[in-house]
């Protein structure tokens, strides 16, 4: 063995281990080990009539997502074959050539995918989940379209860059250039926001103070979005780290048919958030994600030239399409973990199961979820725990709380 | 490959075709004064003739649907409307000097020969209406339908006075300079004249005086071979091919263009304060700075041939001379004059008024060779001469603005000189300004 050799299996050890080391610290959450849910029986807490239709709605979405996912693949798989061909409508460099062949592949991916989003949104105005007519929904994915050319155009810029001048020894710096970049996103995003407006509710701010000093936390500003106009489907988020932290109430949440007290669950619950510092975490994960990812994508392109080549463009798209749908359950796990967390710390704060429970009854009828979905759904779908699994904590919370019942 | 300022191997005839027969460009400073009172008389009879025309155009639309050929007494009619309202708008846009006869005889200063009535597809004269919508936003935009009277062109005529049209705010500008100087410049009343011969051939199109589809390509407006040199240049090296893909996401894919292309537009002026500083002193721009110009200017004529589709490829992002299919050739430094340096900004409003409009021409382009280029996968020569002629316009009111240049811009939209006789058969298409 040469000592190059050598060199380059310790790096590789070492990199592995400080990826190991790393999933071994995030991995654990407030969320007690042996906690034990308890059984559910989804009809009667949920009601059958609602479950039924639940379920109904869900398995079209969910022919509808495995169908575009075939589409996608196939798609990106003929065009990393063809798509090279597009390289006589660029006159520019080698990197503003890769940067128009990465937004083509988002373009014909847009436009193979489109139907699928239409049939989803057409199935939703049929639930009469979104109010949004066809033609502000097709506008606003445009819009989006748009961020993402220029999104992937960036990519391509920090990687072809790289590349260029590092040779295939980009991927540890291109893979820390991309934490950085998300880490300022994450940052920056809440100070971009134009959307929503502070939360005038007295009540709900006072309840805010309240749990903000029982989870530890400061000011954090509390903001409303207004989309009732366009869907019933309730939300909320969490966004922001350090000075630019923020929760961003749906006002759906805080309507008919969410009481005061459920409002007050999901406050706790985004608040949590902060509170377990699940941002940072996320951008810790992320990182424990981009740096194989990244590793992947140079010995994929190798054969192109490596990603210093817009040869290699086409190929890294359909590499990093396969590479987020293999890595969907590990990155869904990290996310339910982090959400299962969030409703234990909300359960502590707000001392109130019931409400949990109501809350989740009342999500699962205003966006008709299916309280417990097929396993290979939440498995490569399932960012938040199960309705059904939320309502089983809360249950167990009330009884390590106040004891088993009678 | 195709060059500038030498004259064309081949010229297609076109039915409908602009003359200018007289090229005195004196004007009387009295009668440019009163203009638009002094045509009240003939806009009056155009909108009288105009009616007549709606139903002769009627009876025209039947006789090409059922004999698939238009009467020649009915042509005849509504082909002399056409020429009237050609000298009416030559006269009104300060085009032409002399006041017009109203039977729209030939032999006014700016005037259209019609070619007699010719076998038309029964189809097309079905739906010419529909077909001829696309010539008509692009006469509107020229601002100079006075023809269109039948077909509400009243309107479009309005909007040219307005200023609203390139026709329009070219005669603004000759207006001035005709009453300071007793002339028109050159180079407006050849782009008035050119929207007027465009209008011409629309409205004989729509008005089934012949079944050829109007092409805006500037060919067929300039009658003259010999045009001023200009030390800006477009070099149109590319194909009107279109792949229809980079068709459908024209406009996100110069996202990140318009993104550097805005960055960029920030050093520039800087770069052009300080150019505007050195040519005060030095009487000429340094050559740093002028490459730096240079480069911006160049890169930006890629970047909007670009999203216009005036423009195959995707362009490179430094603006390198030769790397794109339609390139712009720039002088070297120069010595300007002092005093013309100073005054720069209050110079170039005027070509900036024309520029604007010439700007918001290519995108009329844009739009109709999006349509077209998504169905057909090529972008119609024509529509691409026009908007090369438009970005063309720009680059030189903005090389004057950022002093790349002491010329000043030239509003002809000519590309290429007619054929000279006695010139040897090129083996290249070549362009002329």
């Amino acid at each position: 063995m040469t000592l190059a050799r050598a060199g380059k299996l310790a790096f590789a050890a070492l990199v592995v281990a400080a990826l190991v080391v790393g999933a071994a610290l995030l991995f654990p959450t407030a969320v007690p080990n042996d906690l034990v849910l308890p059984d559910i029986d989804v009809g009667a807490t949920f009601g059958d009539d609602l479950v039924d239709d639940a379920r109904s709605y869900e398995r079209f979405l969910y022919a509808d997502w495995l169908l575009s996912q075939i589409a996608l693949l196939g798609t990106l798989w003929l065009y990393s074959r063809r798509g090279t061909a597009f390289m006589r409508e660029s006159a520019a460099g080698p990197i503003g050539t890769g940067m128009l062949l990465g937004m083509l592949g988002l373009g014909i991916v847009w436009l193979v995918l489109l139907p699928f989003r239409v049939a989803a949104h057409w199935w939703q105005r049929e639930h009469d989940l979104s109010e949004l007519d066809y033609l502000s929904w097709i506008f606003g994915d445009w819009t989006i379209l748009g961020a993402q050319f220029f999104s992937i155009c960036l990519a391509l810029l920090v990687v072809m860059g790289l590349a260029r001048r590092l040779g295939e020894r980009w991927w540890l710096p291109g893979a820390a250039v991309f934490v950085g970049v998300a880490a300022l996103f994450v940052f920056v995003a809440p100070y971009l926001d134009y959307t929503t407006k502070p939360l005038r509710d007295g009540a709900l701010l006072s309840a805010a103070s309240r749990y903000e000093r029982e989870l530890g936390l400061s000011d954090i500003p509390i903001r409303v979005e207004e989309v009732s106009e366009d869907t019933e489907q309730a939300n909320a988020y969490a966004y922001g780290i350090g000075p630019s932290r923020r929760v961003v109430l749906w006002d759906t949440i805080l309507d008919n048919p969410f009481s005061r007290d459920q409002s007050e669950v999901v406050l706790a619950h985004e608040l949590a958030h902060h509170s377990q510092t699940h941002l940072p975490e996320g951008i810790a994960w992320f990182a424990l994600f981009a740096v194989p990812g990244a590793w992947v994508l140079m010995r994929v392109t190798r054969k192109r030239g490596g990603m210093g080549a817009p040869e290699a463009v086409p190929l890294a798209l359909l590499t990093v399409a396969v590479l987020q749908l293999a890595l969907a359950p590990a990155a869904n796990l990290v996310s339910r973990r982090m959400e299962a967390e969030a409703d234990w710390k909300a359960l502590q704060v707000t001392n109130d199961p019931a409400a949990l429970e109501e809350l989740m009854v009342g999500l699962s009828d205003t966006s008709l979820g299916d309280p417990s979905p097929p396993g290979w759904a939440q498995l490569m779908l399932g960012t938040h725990p199960a309705l059904a699994d939320r309502v089983a904590m809360a249950r167990a919370w009330a009884e390590r709380e106040e004891g088993p019942g009678p | 490959m195709i060059d500038e300022n030498a004259a064309v191997s081949e010229l297609a005839e076109s039915p409908i075709r602009l003359v200018v027969l007289d090229d005195d460009l004196g004007r009387n400073r009295l009668t440019v004064f009163l203009r638009v009172l002094l045509a009240i008389p003939h806009l009056v009879w155009l909108s009288l003739w105009g009616i007549a025309v709606s139903v002769a155009a009627f009876v025209l639309w039947l006789a090409v649907l059922i004999e698939g050929r238009a009467p020649r007494n009915v042509h005849d009619f509504v082909a002399a409307y056409v020429r009237y309202a050609t000298h009416v708008g030559a006269y009104v846009f300060l085009a032409a000097n002399p006041f017009p006869g109203f039977r729209g005889s030939s032999g006014y200063p700016v005037d259209v020969e019609i070619d007699p009535p010719a076998r038309q597809s029964r189809w097309s004269g079905l739906f010419r209406l529909l077909l001829a919508v696309p010539a008509m936003l692009v006469a509107a935009w020229l601002g100079a339908g006075l023809a269109w009277a039948p077909l509400g062109g009243w309107f479009v005529f309005l909007v040219a006075l307005a200023g609203g049209g390139v026709a329009g705010t070219a005669a603004f500008l000759v207006w001035f300079a005709a009453l300071v100087r007793g002339r028109a410049p050159r180079g407006l009343r050849d782009l008035i004249a050119y929207a007027l011969g465009y209008s011409a051939q629309a409205s004989g199109y729509a008005l089934l005086l012949t079944g050829q589809y109007p092409s805006s390509d500037p060919v067929y407006a300039e009658p003259y071979a010999e045009l001023p040199e200009h030390p800006v240049r477009v070099v149109v090296g590319d194909e009107t091919r279109r792949a229809r893909l980079t068709v459908l996401f024209r406009a996100l894919l110069a996202i990140p263009h318009l993104v550097w292309l805005t960055l960029w537009g920030i050093a520039v002026f800087f770069a052009a304060l300080a150019a505007w500083l050195s040519a005060l002193v030095a009487g000429r721009v340094p050559r740093p700075l002028h490459r730096f110009l240079s480069a911006y200017l160049r890169y930006s004529l890629h970047v909007y041939a670009f999203v216009t589709l005036v423009g195959r490829r995707f362009p490179g992002f430094t603006g390198r001379a030769g790397s794109h299919g339609i390139e712009l050739e720039l002088p070297e430094p120069e010595r300007q004059r002092r005093w013309t340096v100073l005054l720069r900004l209050l110079l170039a409003i005027p070509a900036l008024f024309v520029a604007n409009v010439l700007g918001n021409m290519v995108f009329v382009v844009a739009f109709l060779g999006w349509w077209y280029a998504l169905v057909r996968g090529r972008m119609p020569e024509g529509l691409r001469n026009l908007g090369v002629a438009c970005l063309r316009y720009n680059a030189q009111t903005y090389a004057y603005l950022l002093l790349v240049t002491g010329e000043y811009p030239y509003a002809a939209p000519v590309l290429r000189g007619r054929p000279e006789p006695e010139a040897p058969p090129l083996p290249l298409l070549l362009y002329t300004r």
